[in-house]
């Protein structure tokens, strides 16, 4: 049961990820790219909860703890900031 | 090989074309594929460290996670001075 849900949260998190690898590098806009920076970060946080299953309670599983939630709390941050450079970047043009 | 260690080898080869982004396209678009690369790399840090058993590299995954944010939002800074 355990190795199903590592397998599961591991393709998971790779597929985000190369979702959000192909909106970034495909989009054409600025705005339209940022939209896919949401998924690389559910990806990364897929991906240490898949290290977090099976390593358990580690050192390394307390690592990617650490690494998903700051992922899953700083990428909103960080998406806002850009779109609000990317904004006024397009006002003063 | 493990399979940690494919998954690790499969995110740097998805960096390769964020960074054909970040060089080519303008700069805040740059950005945009660094802050992904930045994410992908962290975590791929992690996945070695799962994949050898050394908890050295997750340590490196994370506070590369803290400093590829923060130098987002530096970059940005810069970038917003810059114009």
């Amino acid at each position: 049961m355990r190795e199903v849900a590592v397998y599961a949260l591991a393709i998971a998190g790779g597929a985000l990820a190369t979702l959000s690898c192909a909106g970034v590098v495909l989009m054409r806009d600025g705005l339209d790219r940022l939209h896919y920076t949401g998924p690389a970060a559910l990806g990364g946080a897929c991906l240490a909860a898949a290290v977090l299953v099976e390593g358990g309670w580690s050192l390394i599983g307390l690592r990617a703890i650490l690494l998903g939630a700051l992922l899953l709390v700083t990428a909103p941050v960080v998406t806002q900031a850009t779109a609000h450079a990317i904004h006024r970047r397009r006002e003063d043009a | 090989m493990n399979g940690w260690l494919w998954a690790a080898t499969g995110l740097v080869v998805l960096m390769v074309p964020l960074l054909g982004v970040a060089v080519a396209r303008r700069p805040l678009e740059g950005v945009i594929a660094l802050q992904v690369a930045g994410t992908l790399a962290a975590v791929a840090l992690l996945l070695l460290a799962e994949g050898t058993n050394r908890q050295a590299f997750a340590d490196l995954a994370l506070a590369l996670g803290v400093l590829g944010q923060v130098g987002t939002l530096v970059f940005l800074r810069f970038l917003e001075g810059a114009r």
